[in-house]
């Protein structure tokens, strides 16, 4: 069948679609807290000024405005370029869900513009798999031969991998922090204790430095906020004053183990992929396993490499197919007959033929091939040779 | 999908007139509090006005701005409500599955050779060099060999004499493999060059040496006659019923066609099986999906199964390997459950065979003799015959 099932592709389309949104949420968001923050403090600091106006030097008067002047210019400024970001956005947005939209003038699987789209999505499946795995000079070639800038996530991706490497390579939790300062509502809603792991982490670190006193104050601070979700643990973090960093006890040798870092590192992606709707696992992960399942046949299982077809994917051993070792054959409710010469379906048009052997080709192969053997048919399987007159009609229900 | 496209456009005047408007109040504050500041002279006493002037239009900007960034953000939400209605699977419940767990080296070899394939070897030796991968050598020579030509053939002066000799070299060979159908498309792709090119006599003779050989083929005669008739519109081609023939694309169908049976005569897939797999999967992942949904009630795991759970409608152009379902059992046919063949020409497999022959009560005349399910024909165990698809 090769109309295309346009509903089933664009199911998988999810993130492609929803990134620039959420994107582009979170830059409003981020816009209308600085907005706020600085237009309330200009206007506060104007209604100190009408108050204390006589009391003032002439200077001090000025030195003040010019103060609430240049504050102002710098939200101008940055506003200038949250505008551009954002309207980059809403055009990615209408340039995806175009590509998307092609899809419906699209009649045919064997037409060659589907094929091309097919391609160009092949293509962006690999460059998120790239970013993902941090392959970067990869990503930004196929980025650029495909001229998809607008169709990869470079910029998210590239934000993920810094504060990563701040938390892996510095041990800092700087950036982690102050992302899951701006993104508190949404990582409430999913009730995400990232930030508490954040924050149990500087404080285990305060420890390791031997500045217990910091380390309390930090404690009081930070944690105790926690104390409905994770009074169990905060208690435990508490009984860890009493520990030094060698220690050998397991819960807190746990504690005080550099991995925790990575770990923590590790969270942040599941966390904000979860945000940016993105699937934990690659869509070229879960494309190929479901392919692969899909494609999978007995057929490819066997030892035998004459049972092996030349184009099919899960038969190229050395690769997909040690990939598809684990997999699930595919189901089928319906037969599905292939002729081993011309690749060609077998069904009432063109019907299978059982040669006196057992081995089964279409009659428009063995046709074609009594032409030129003068009315006989050689088995490509056996080599043994037959008049086409032997062959015998099967029918498949 | 061109909801989307029209709320996207719609979202975006918004933004623009939003983000127009609060530049604007903020423009204000900045002009009347530099108003106020310069009328202050030393000396003089503060000129109230202009500062309760500066605090109004400060507290104007406050206002109206956060009136329009909210407006902003409850269309972004509209958007995202579109948006959401548009997508409603939740590829979340496909877990985690273990199918790739240390097999990373092969996903990567995998794709190198899709990069080969492509023809893009600077991409695949990047590749390589960032996944610590060796490049396999005899496959990158084989596929450069096939770049050379392809490139020709793609390239601006569209090249195929290259190609064309590669094809006739072959001819035996991709004739039995049954890709005979490239050489005729090659010899049309020059002849039409030629003629578009406003050279007819050489287009003519090249007719002349090529077509004949295919005076035995009714079907391809049809179409040669049709393209001789080219010559009587050569000087205005785009306004001829020819002028579907002379698309952009020819050239690039061509080349695929090409590297088709180049590579099926290198004993390589014909298309990129990295390519098939993830064109399958595309039509898989969302009937998994919707299938995992109800499987997680259950605690099952779609990847730990022997057999998925449902069937995935694929193209031809994917089935790559016979698959048969006894019309009986419903059960797939596998080597310990062969299909059989009865002498009426219906098939079904074994275990079906046997259940209709012990069927009938041992003793009588009738035993191991039963009757066709789908025909009046009588068959036994002994008549049926083994088939391999």
């Amino acid at each position: 069948m090769d109309k295309i099932n346009i509903d089933n592709m664009l199911a998988i389309e999810e993130p492609f679609i929803k990134v620039p949104l959420e994107q582009l949420r979170r830059a409003v968001r981020h816009t209308q807290k600085q907005v706020e923050r600085e237009t309330e403090a200009v206007s506060a600091e104007m209604a100190e000024i009408l108050k204390s106006q006589y009391r003032l030097a002439p200077e001090e008067l000025q030195s003040k405005l010019d103060g609430l002047i240049e504050r102002l210019q710098t939200l101008r400024q940055d506003l200038e370029r949250v505008t551009q970001e954002e309207s980059q956005l809403i055009q990615r947005s209408k340039l995806r869900a175009a590509d998307l939209h092609k899809l419906k003038g699209f009649e045919s699987t064997t037409q060659p513009e589907f094929q091309h789209w097919c391609r160009q999505r092949l293509d962006r499946v690999l460059i998120d798999y790239m970013l993902r795995s941090g392959n970067l000079n990869t990503a930004q070639r196929l980025v650029e031969s495909g001229s998809l800038e607008h169709f990869a996530d470079t910029s998210l991706f590239a934000q993920v991998m810094s504060i990563e490497s701040e938390l892996k390579d510095a041990h800092s939790c700087q950036g982690a922090l102050s992302w899951c300062a701006e993104n508190r509502g949404a990582l409430r809603k999913i009730q995400c204790s990232l930030e508490f792991e954040l924050r149990l982490q500087e404080y285990v670190e305060m420890i390791r430095a031997k500045n217990t006193p910091a380390a309390i104050l930090y404690a009081k601070k930070h944690l105790s906020p926690w104390s409905d979700t994770q009074m169990p643990r905060i208690q435990r973090a508490m009984t860890l004053l009493a520990f030094s960093p060698s220690t050998s006890c397991p819960p807190y040798k746990a504690m005080f183990d550099e991995a925790r870092w990575t770990g923590l590192a590790n969270e942040f992606r599941m966390v904000i992929f979860q945000l940016y709707n993105l699937p934990a696992q690659p869509l070229l992960h879960l494309l190929l396993q479901t392919g692969l399942s899909a494609l999978k046949t007995f057929a490819c299982l066997s030892e035998d490499p004459a049972e092996h077809n030349r184009n099919c994917p899960v038969c190229q051993t050395e690769t997909l197919g040690k990939l598809a070792q684990d997999l699930p054959l595919s189901h089928h409710d319906n037969s599905n007959l292939v002729c081993r010469i011309t690749g060609e379906k077998m069904d009432e048009d063109n019907p299978p033929m059982r040669l006196p052997n057992g081995y089964v080709y279409s009659l428009s192969s063995l046709t074609e091939m009594s032409a030129t053997l003068d009315g006989k048919v050689k088995c490509p399987r056996s080599g043994k040779t037959f008049k086409l007159s032997e062959a015998t009609k099967l029918f498949i229900s | 999908m061109d909801t989307l496209i029209r709320n996207c456009e719609k979202l975006s005047k918004h933004q623009n007139s939003s983000s127009t408007k609060t530049l604007l109040s903020i423009t204000q504050a900045i002009e009347a509090l530099q108003t106020a500041r310069n009328n202050i002279s030393s000396g003089s006493t503060p000129n109230t006005d202009d500062l309760v002037q500066a605090k109004q239009q400060v507290e104007k900007a406050q206002r109206q701005s956060d009136e329009h960034i909210r407006e902003l953000y409850t269309n972004v939400s509209k958007y995202g409500k579109h948006v959401e209605k548009a997508f409603k699977l939740d590829l979340s419940t496909v877990g985690e599955s273990k199918a790739f767990e240390d097999k990373r080296d092969q996903l990567g070899y995998a794709i190198l050779q899709h990069f080969l394939r492509e023809g893009d070897f600077i991409l695949a030796g990047e590749f390589a060099r960032e996944n610590k991968l060796d490049l396999p050598q005899d496959t990158k020579i084989k596929f450069e060999q096939m770049y050379e030509i392809v490139s020709k053939i793609r390239a601006e002066q569209h090249q195929l004499e290259d190609a064309i000799q590669w094809t006739v070299e072959r001819r035996e060979e991709l004739d039995i493999q049954g890709n005979n159908g490239l050489e005729f498309t090659l010899h049309r792709l020059r002849f039409l060059q030629l003629v578009e090119n406003g050279q007819a006599t050489d287009a003519l003779e090249y007719a002349r040496l090529w077509f004949p050989r295919y005076s035995k083929d009714p079907g391809r005669m049809d179409e040669i006659k049709h393209l001789m008739g080219i010559f009587i519109y050569a000087k205005r081609l785009q306004s001829s019923p020819y002028a579907h023939l002379f698309t952009d694309q020819r050239w690039e169908q061509g080349a695929r066609m090409f590297a088709a049976a180049f590579c099926a005569s290198m004993g390589l897939a014909a298309m990129s099986p990295l390519g098939v797999t993830i064109d399958a999967g595309a039509s898989a992942l969302p009937v998994v999906c919707k299938v995992s949904g109800l499987m997680r009630d259950r605690k099952v795991e779609w990847s730990q199964q022997n057999e998925l759970a449902v069937e995935v409608p694929l193209p031809d152009s994917m089935h790559f390997h016979s698959v048969f379902v006894c019309p009986v059992s419903k059960e797939q046919a596998t080597p310990d459950n062969p299909p059989m063949a009865m002498p009426c020409g219906h098939v079904v497999c074994k275990a079906s065979l046997e259940k209709l022959a012990h069927g009938v009560r041992p003793g009588t005349v009738a035993f191991g003799r039963f009757k066709c399910p789908y025909c009046p024909v009588m068959s036994s165990m002994a008549d049926a015959k083994k088939v391999y698809f």
